[in-house]
């Protein structure tokens, strides 16, 4: 039996990461996620001031900073008590969906698509039409993705007045108002989007598209020019003719804390949030106390089986040669490894026609980046709304700031679906200062390392049962492992082959 | 053509981001239109990993020019100066960093975390990160003071967190037609330092009458009482606007001081340090006894319409 130990490079903007991945007979029988960077944010964050946080944690990540901003105030909201205007949800909620779209956009187009133009597919039907819409700044799609991507994010400039990385939410609201000159700028903007998304993504309107719900009616629209020309069409007809929608499920277990606050009751969300169990394929509401990580196979000072946030520490033990193999802890929710990210919130938000793909097909490759495009539909109709509420009520407060005598010390939360997932903020604060910060990211979720009892992560299991066909350039680790959305691009090396290779940082 | 290579070390990928937002030139005309040949980039390249490695080295042997070098991201040197605690495929991604150094015509730090530090490096520093060239505003980081590229230049330090988009894309442009780049002390481009947040933010005839707002979300100025360094912060964000529409303080949200080698700040952030009345740091280039003289002046000259904070920024 042929054993060999790939070495997967996997960049994205939370930092590095690499899947150490063992073949036996050209399929993958293990894989370890490995974060290779450590920065350290929990402990920068102690002793400072709370408000602090607004600054120190959106920098994270530089693709995120705006779900980052969101989680740390709705955190010392809910210590302070602090009650929030529905415009300030509003604009929070407005901005929090444009670096959504931003997301979605340059997660599908220029970093999962251009996979397809690898040479190995240049026999395929579809190879040229693929290259002529998808290859790196040349293509069509890629292009005007590059386009309207930097669109998307004037929305959140117009409010927070730069993207990436601002601190515009505050306790008790945001630092502008909604004027009517940034309402109807913004919607130039998202209307321009919704145009090319209903144009040349989809290829129908908005409305027509949404109401889509069920998966024999998508096969069937699928075949119509007017979807099968569409970018959207064409990804889909690639993957499909590839097999990504019969692989990599990983875990069943499926997170959302649920999208969108609701602007007339902070603590609702607009798409409901929930755990999906996989086994019993039954929704419960979220409970945030069981959420645990642990850190046996991660380089961080050991303790015994998992921690909630509240009481989680960072501090770390870099062990190279041991089995402990990376920077990410392994988060968990009860006992059970899960996976989050825009399947997962509309699955359990309620998508009909995702509902129904997943009922058919189980969870997949090609449904992943199936419905990260489409939630830019729930997404686009999402800030329209903001919009048009905004501009109903514009004379109401955008900012209540809360009495120095509420800013009291005390322990809380902040939970938010970020672009790519869960994301969560615990913290404590002790005599005016942070005493207890701990961040939860989706990639954490989803790259998580194998926990105190040996159960591998999200990834890890994904990979699993994948046949490699080329060592030297795994594409098919490289479709999957996008598809996930790992942040930015993930590349893939190969250790020497024909023999076992211990991967050892 | 001018070769570029990037390079991601302890980052958060904000100025990979930020980049993608530029407009004139766009990333896009930059390859297509200015002679950048792009090499590498780790968010944006497709080839496989392998072809990476040949490229670096081909780089590091001398059979492949480079012409720029752009680090983005921290110098991350713990655990003990190893800098394993930032590694790729087992190395220290500073040690890569050193190497593609000593072979490029010139090496750009994009970015306050490769040029000083940055966020990364606030205190207590859990990964010992430094700059390129610099450790926060002491001279010497990764590389010593003296060091110099291939062309002649110390490391250019394209400071902000992000940098400014345009900052990034016309420091490139400037640099493949290769055209002379005057620094500044910090190392950072003259044409983009030469200038201060507060010019151009709109709530600088609120700063003049002295109208200061207490706490956020309101039209006056940011300065006195809310943490504000535009006064004292040297980038082009209120003459070039993000995203072609605005900025942090038109936002309402205090300037942080993010192209400073001292940034982030130790001390709460959304606070003014005072002495008396007086803020402890002082635009650039005032003086105390005067600033105060001249600032109850402007107080009680203040018009209505400003005084009562009519007016919309």
């Amino acid at each position: 039996m042929a054993r060999v130990e790939l070495n997967l490079s996997l960049n994205r903007v939370e930092g590095d990461l690499e899947i150490a991945v063992v073949l036996e007979d050209g399929v993958v029988a293990e894989a370890r996620t490995v974060g290779t960077l450590y920065r350290g944010f929990e402990q920068i964050m102690l002793g400072r001031a709370p408000r602090d946080s607004l600054v120190i944690t959106p920098r994270v990540c530089g693709i995120c900073g705006t779900a980052h901003l969101y989680s740390a105030v709705l955190a010392l909201e809910q210590i302070w008590q602090v009650p929030v205007p529905p415009n300030a949800v509003r604009i929070r909620n407005l901005c929090l969906i444009a670096e959504g779209i931003q997301n979605d956009l340059r997660q599908t187009f220029l970093f999962f698509a251009p996979d397809f133009c690898n040479p190995r597919y240049r026999d395929q039907a579809w190879f040229a039409e693929l290259t002529e819409r998808f290859e790196p700044f040349r293509g069509s799609i890629y292009r005007q993705t590059l386009a309207q991507s930097r669109k998307a994010v004037e929305v959140v400039a117009q409010f927070g007045g730069q993207w990436p990385h601002s601190s515009y939410m505050l306790p008790g609201g945001v630092t502008i108002p909604p004027d009517l000159r940034r309402i109807l700028a913004c919607r130039a903007v998202l209307d321009d989007i919704q145009h090319w998304y209903e144009q040349v993504i989809v290829g129908a309107p908005l409305d027509e598209w949404l109401a889509l719900d069920s998966a024999d009616a998508y096969f069937e629209w699928l075949e119509t020019p007017a979807h099968a020309d569409s970018a959207l069409g064409l990804l889909s007809r690639c993957a499909r003719s590839l097999g990504l929608h019969g692989m990599a499920a990983g875990t069943r277990h499926m997170l959302s804390f649920g999208a969108w606050c609701d602007p007339q009751q902070a603590s609702g969300r607009l798409l409901p949030g929930g755990f999906y169990d996989g086994d019993s394929a039954t929704l419960s509401p979220f409970d945030q106390q069981l959420v645990n990580e642990h850190v046996r196979h991660s380089w961080f000072r050991p303790y015994p089986g998992g921690r909630h946030p509240l009481n989680g520490e960072t501090v770390p033990d870099f062990q190279p040669n041991s089995d402990r193999y990376t920077w990410a802890k392994a988060p968990r929710y009860g006992d059970k490894a899960v996976q989050t990210g825009p399947l997962a919130e509309l699955l359990i938000g309620g998508d009909a026609l995702i509902r129904s793909l997943h009922a058919a097909e189980g969870g997949n490759a090609w449904l992943r980046q199936f419905a990260r495009v489409r939630r830019i539909a729930y997404e686009l109709a999402g800030a329209r709304r903001m919009l048009e509420e905004l501009a109903a009520d514009i004379g109401q407060p955008h900012i209540l700031n809360p009495a120095k005598s509420a800013e009291i010390d005390g322990e809380g939360f902040g939970l938010i679906m970020a672009a790519r997932g869960a994301l969560g903020h615990w913290l404590k604060i002790e005599d005016g200062v942070i005493a207890q910060y701990q961040i939860v990211t989706p990639t954490a979720w989803n790259a998580s390392p194998r926990d105190s009892n040996g159960l591998p992560g999200h990834w890890e299991q994904s990979l699993v049962g994948v046949a490699v066909q080329d060592p030297d350039d795994p594409i098919e680790i490289g479709h999957i492992i996008r598809s996930h959305d790992p942040c930015l691009v993930c590349t893939v090396h190969m250790l020497d082959s024909g023999k076992k290779l211990r991967f050892a940082p | 053509m001018a070769t570029l290579f990037w390079l991601q070390t302890g980052a958060c990928g904000g100025d990979s981001l930020a980049i993608l937002s530029a407009e004139t030139p766009s990333l896009e005309q930059l390859l297509t239109d200015h002679g950048v040949e792009l090499l590498w980039h780790p968010s944006l390249s497709h080839q496989p990993m392998s072809q990476h490695d040949a490229i670096y080295q081909r780089i590091v042997s001398g059979e492949q020019t480079l012409d720029i070098l752009c680090v983005e991201g921290s110098i991350v040197t713990a655990p003990r100066g190893t800098g394993l605690y930032d590694s790729y495929r087992g190395r220290a991604k500073m040690e890569m960093v050193r190497e593609l150094a000593q072979q490029a015509g010139v090496v750009v730090a994009m970015g306050t975390c490769a040029a000083f530090g940055g966020v990364h490096a606030a205190a207590p520093n859990p990964s010992d990160c430094i700059g390129l060239q610099f450790d926060r505003d002491r001279p010497g980081g990764l590389l010593p003071p003296e060091w110099r590229s291939r062309r002649g230049l110390p490391v250019v330090n394209v400071a902000g967190c992000p940098a400014h988009p345009h900052t990034m894309t016309q420091t490139l442009a400037g640099l493949a037609a290769g055209w002379p780049l005057p620094l500044d002390g910090l190392n950072r481009p003259q044409a983009f330092f030469n200038t201060i947040v507060h010019q151009g933010c709109t709530r600088n005839e609120y700063h003049e009458y002295d109208i200061e707002e207490l706490e956020p979300g309101g039209r006056a100025c940011l300065f006195f009482n809310l943490g504000c360094q535009g006064p004292m912060t040297q980038a082009v964000c209120n003459s070039d606007l993000w995203n072609g529409v605005s900025s942090k303080t038109r936002a309402g949200v205090p300037c942080f001081g993010c192209t400073s080698p001292t940034f982030p700040r130790e001390a709460d952030l959304f606070s003014t340090p005072k002495i008396g009345d007086i803020p402890v740091r002082l635009p650039l280039g005032v003086e105390r006894a005067r600033y105060m003289a001249y600032k109850n002046l402007a107080r009680a000259a203040a018009p209505a319409r400003v005084r009562d904070k009519e007016m919309d920024v």
